[in-house]
């Protein structure tokens, strides 16, 4: 029988919930690559970040499976995220709404992401359960994103809302297909 | 739980936009060098803040005063705590929030710093923001900011604006902030839409054993086209009808 593999990356900043988002989804026990963090300021966030990747894996049906790559967040590991967006049919861009200071630097994924593959991707506002967290019209307007890239709200620990998130991305690639065919 | 960071990556204007058409509900403690200053609100208005100096927390100023003072500051550390209980303090601030930003910026020598991170040059383009419907302003414009706000209604750039109403690029550019500021005023995306790639020739892996696109010999490194990444592929893989597959995704995730 034949089996249709899609590959989905999950990329965005340092601690924005990337890992979280493929543990909410997969219905494997996600392969993550967590380390440590020693730096003072880094801790400060979380105790681990992702060195390599993450996986999960979605089976659609007997013959299509969603493939959920995360990437690293950190800086220093920006080698392995591009590697990892290289031929993927879509990806999602996380921001985490708590956190301005992060902005610019997902800006700046967002403009390296499309020198790299012209793949459609949406951007997903996460930790939109805290009442405090930013509105998606803030987020939209820092980030300049134009209208036609989709963003959505994101609560990566809920897997309803991570759902949400792929069907959006989905769609979107679906969209894009339609309208070259 | 909390909106977190530094006045220089949000400034204090973005801040009390962001609660008024938010409706928030909370807290907000600013840590600057030598003061400290707190902002009550409650549904998205202000309703008392304070500001004070030193280990002895002399209060330097109080309601529509702090935030003014606050408005001022460049650089201060800030966290937004939700807090409930809030709505049941007394209203001591009399000016919406919007007055109060617009009175800030009057104020400051350079209104231009605290947005530094908008980047506004004489390319930039500008357009009016989409008012949320609860927003109700009781602003006055300047003569000025009126002459420039009607040239972005025509969706000018900078440059443009200063040679049709006869102002230089930095009175265009504080008078641009002031309007960003109380949230009239946008810029134009940045960030170019993908240019829509040739999604019609993407044949997505169909093969017997599960293949990931970045384990194919195909990839050339140099091309971020994805039609050239699928062209590639199909010389590896059987073609599939990849919308089919994306639709039933869509269907069954
Ligand atoms: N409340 C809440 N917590 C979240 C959310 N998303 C992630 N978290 C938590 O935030 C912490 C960090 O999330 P991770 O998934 O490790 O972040 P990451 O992007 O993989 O981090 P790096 O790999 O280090 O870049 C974890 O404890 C998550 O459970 C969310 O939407 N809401
Ligand atoms: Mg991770």
């Amino acid at each position: 029988m034949t089996t249709h593999v899609l590959k989905i990356v999950i990329t965005g900043g340092y601690a924005t919930g990337k890992t979280q988002f493929v543990r909410s989804i997969s219905d494997i026990e996600p392969v993550s690559t967590e380390q440590v963090l020693t730096a003072t300021t880094e801790r400060a966030l979380k105790h681990e970040t992702t060195v390599a990747m993450d996986f999960g894996s979605i089976a659609i049906n007997d013959q299509i499976t969603l493939h959920l790559f995360g990437t690293p967040g950190h800086e220093r590991f920006d080698f392995m995220r591009e590697h990892l967006l290289v031929g993927c049919l879509g990806y999602v861009v996380l921001v985490d709404s708590c956190r301005p200071a992060h902005l610019p630097q997902t800006q700046h994924l967002l403009f390296r992401s499309m020198e790299l593959t012209e793949a459609p991707f949406v951007v997903a506002a996460n930790r939109q359960d805290d009442p405090t967290a930013l509105p998606l019209n803030y987020i939209r307007r820092r980030l300049g994103l134009p209208f036609n890239v989709p963003l959505v709200p994101c609560v990566a620990t809920d897997r309803t809302t991570v759902r949400g998130v792929l069907l959006t991305l989905l769609k979107h690639i679906a969209a894009r297909l339609t309208l070259h065919s | 739980m909390a909106l977190e960071g530094n006045l220089q990556n949000m400034a204090l204007s973005d801040l009390i936009q962001v609660f008024h058409t938010d409706a928030k509900t909370g807290i907000l403690f600013l840590k600057g060098t030598h003061e400290r200053g707190v902002i009550y609100v409650a549904d998205g208005r202000l309703i008392d803040a304070v500001v004070v100096r030193g280990k002895e927390r002399t209060i330097v100023a109080t309601r529509d005063e702090a935030v003014l003072q606050m408005l001022t500051w460049e650089q201060a550390d800030f966290i937004f705590r939700y807090e409930p209980t809030v709505r049941k303090r007394p209203i001591r601030i009399v000016h919406s929030g919007q007055c109060l930003i617009l009175e800030g910026m009057r104020r400051h020598a350079d209104p231009v710093r605290t947005l530094s991170y908008y980047n506004i040059t004489p390319e930039t383009i500008l357009h009016l923001a989409a008012l949320p419907r609860n927003v109700r302003s009781g602003v006055r414009l300047s003569i000025d900011q009126w002459r420039i706000l009607s040239w972005i209604a025509s969706g000018q750039n900078v440059h443009t604006i200063c040679q049709a109403t006869g102002l230089d690029v930095p009175a265009v550019t504080r008078l641009v902030v002031e309007l960003m500021a109380i949230g009239l005023v946008e810029i134009a995306p940045c960030l170019s839409a993908a240019t829509e790639p040739a999604y019609r020739d993407c044949t997505m892996i169909a093969s017997a054993a599960p293949v990931y696109a970045h384990d194919v010999p195909y990839i050339n490194k140099n091309s971020r086209s994805f039609s050239n990444v699928c062209g590639t592929m199909r010389q590896v893989c059987s073609e599939i009808d990849l919308l089919d597959v994306i639709t039933r995704c869509i269907n069954q995730l």
